[in-house]
């Protein structure tokens, strides 16, 4: 039996194939899991492994936001991702993992800072959110169910408000149809171009994302840094 | 990569672009409790929407996507197949773009929704499914649907399933199938559902007088037909003074085409009485004595 042929393959597949593998690559190489708990510890015992699991440990996407060459670099995640944490700490994508400080937190907004002293990490490509427009198309990339760099695309939804329990009453935020799932959380939204356009924030109506725009995200690190400098 | 050589950059800005082709004529129809839903323009003073969501008669509102806000009144209801015409006061709709060409299984499509005052909202997904013809939960006969993979979002009733390009493919409602699943109503469809509705107010349903169940054809009278048909309709009643009598079809004959068009399944038979053959004078192909034979009669309308 001869292969399948398709008459209007003329290469246009192919290079979008391939353009959507360099922009999730290029996100990937800024994504870490953000760990908020002890350390899970594997002990062999005998011809099986044991997990040691002390209380509580969560785990969230995080994204090299800011680099400071070689003194370390800032994390951007959810702020529900690393509530209450102790021993947060950030995995990268070839497994070590380091400690971070938190720098600056915004249960308003769902948005934490944290920073960590592993040099030239690279930053992620920031886009302007204010610029987006219902259609275009978006990839959530972050770790659902542990699954590492999982990625998953669908289009801006709407562009709404939604309110919040604080002083600023509401916030904008970004909905799509990218499958989401818990471990998203905190991991970017980007668009067709590579750029952060929102990060993953809360899943409603069972796996359709809400995200908190980057220009409000942009904001809020700025203001963290301001305050931060010494 | 920079931008301008980026296909997927390419590929989004035309969606983006699509939405908002489509989304000039979508609007947001305010005729229920609860979340308003969606409509098409159909045109200038007509919109397109779901009959369920329509469920008040008066002080229904439309909001176009300027923003400016039109009282509407119902032109017809068809809630078989769960479609009604809205007609709007003072106009000012944009008629929605059909596309060319029937939905394919596979084929991008969007889906499109105005529930609220924010703005218009879309869902990505392919075409999943083409179906029909189905028995409706609201007793009606849905001649064909399209099933997608798009997010049926609260309030994209009524609104349109629109290919890449911004062009209609159906109409979305998720008040057809059992459990509110949602399906498409695809636009050759809802559009001649829509023409029947803006000029008589309800869709006429043409009438034979016949009732009948399907049989296998055997192979020798296949032969004698001229075409591989499996099944006709074989007449086990005829009613007295109906259209079926007065143009002499006869109880025994097995009824295999209508209009030119062939009839294996009542429910095909059914479909196809829908629409204009009320009054007009129909060819009905028939076997009869082993023969094919075709008589001329004049469908009458269901009341």
């Amino acid at each position: 039996m001869s292969p399948l042929q398709n008459p209007f393959l003329n290469g246009a597949s192919e290079a979008l194939a391939d353009a959507t593998t360099e922009v999730v690559r290029r996100v990937q190489r800024s994504l870490v899991v953000v760990h908020n708990g002890p350390e899970v510890t594997v002990q062999s015992e005998g011809r099986r492994a044991v997990v040691q699991h002390n209380g509580h440990h969560g785990v969230g996407g995080g994204i090299v936001w800011k680099s400071n060459g070689s003194s370390g670099a800032y994390i951007l995640t959810n702020y529900h991702v690393v509530a209450g944490g102790r021993q947060l700490r950030i995995e990268l994508e070839d497994g070590r993992e380091y400690p971070v400080q938190p720098v600056a937190e915004d249960p308003e907004i769902d948005l934490a800072l944290l920073h960590v002293e592993v040099p030239n990490l690279p930053a992620v490509p920031v886009a302007d959110s204010r610029t987006l427009r219902v259609g275009q198309l978006v990839m959530a990339v972050g770790h659902p169910w542990g699954q590492r760099g999982y990625v998953t695309a669908g289009l801006v939804s709407s562009l709404t408000k939604a309110r919040t329990r604080g002083p600023r009453g509401e916030v904008e935020v970004i909905r799509s149809d990218a499958r989401l799932a818990p471990g998203n959380s905190g991991g970017p939204l980007v668009n067709a171009g590579g750029g952060v356009v929102g990060i993953n924030t809360m899943i409603v109506g069972g796996d359709q994302g809400i995200a908190v725009p980057s220009h409000v995200a942009t904001e809020f690190v700025h203001k963290a840094l301001e305050k931060a400098v010494v | 990569m920079a931008n301008e050589n980026n296909p997927l950059v390419a590929l989004s800005d035309a969606m983006a672009e699509a939405v908002a082709k489509a989304g000039a004529s979508t609007v947001l129809v305010d005729a229920r409790r609860r979340l308003p839903a969606s409509g098409i323009g159909y045109a200038a003073d007509l919109v397109l929407t779901a009959d369920h969501v329509v469920e008040r008669d008066d002080d229904i509102h439309i909001l176009l996507p300027d923003g400016s806000q039109r009282k509407a009144s119902v032109a017809g209801r068809d809630p078989g197949n769960d479609l009604a015409v809205l007609r709007i006061e003072g106009g000012g709709v944009l008629a929605a773009e059909t596309a060319p060409q029937a939905a394919r299984v596979g084929q991008i499509a969007l889906a499109l929704g105005r529930p609220s005052e924010e703005g218009i909202q879309a869902s990505l997904g392919v075409v999943s499914a083409i179906g029909g013809p189905v028995r409706t939960g609201r007793g009606g006969l849905l001649e064909q649907y399209l099933r997608t993979d798009t997010i049926p979002y609260p309030g994209f009733s009524g609104g349109p399933l629109v290919d890449a390009a911004g062009r209609v493919l159906g109409l979305n409602t998720s008040g057809l199938a059992h459990g509110g699943v949602a399906l498409t109503i695809p636009t050759g469809l809802a559009w001649q559902v829509a023409e029947a509705l803006a000029q008589h107010g309800h869709v006429r349903r043409g009438y034979l007088g016949v009732r009948s169940q399907a049989v296998e054809i055997p192979a020798a009278l296949r032969q004698a037909l001229g075409r591989q048909q499996e099944y006709g309709l074989l007449l086990v009643g005829v009613e007295d003074d109906s259209p079926a009598s007065r143009g002499g079809l006869l109880v025994g004959d097995i009824l295999v085409g209508l209009g030119g068009e062939p009839i294996d399944d009542p429910d095909v038979l059914l479909a196809r009485l829908i629409g204009n053959l009320v009054g007009q004078s129909t060819a009905v192909e028939v076997l009869r004595g082993g023969q094919p034979l075709t008589v001329q009669v004049t469908i009458g309308e269901r009341k």
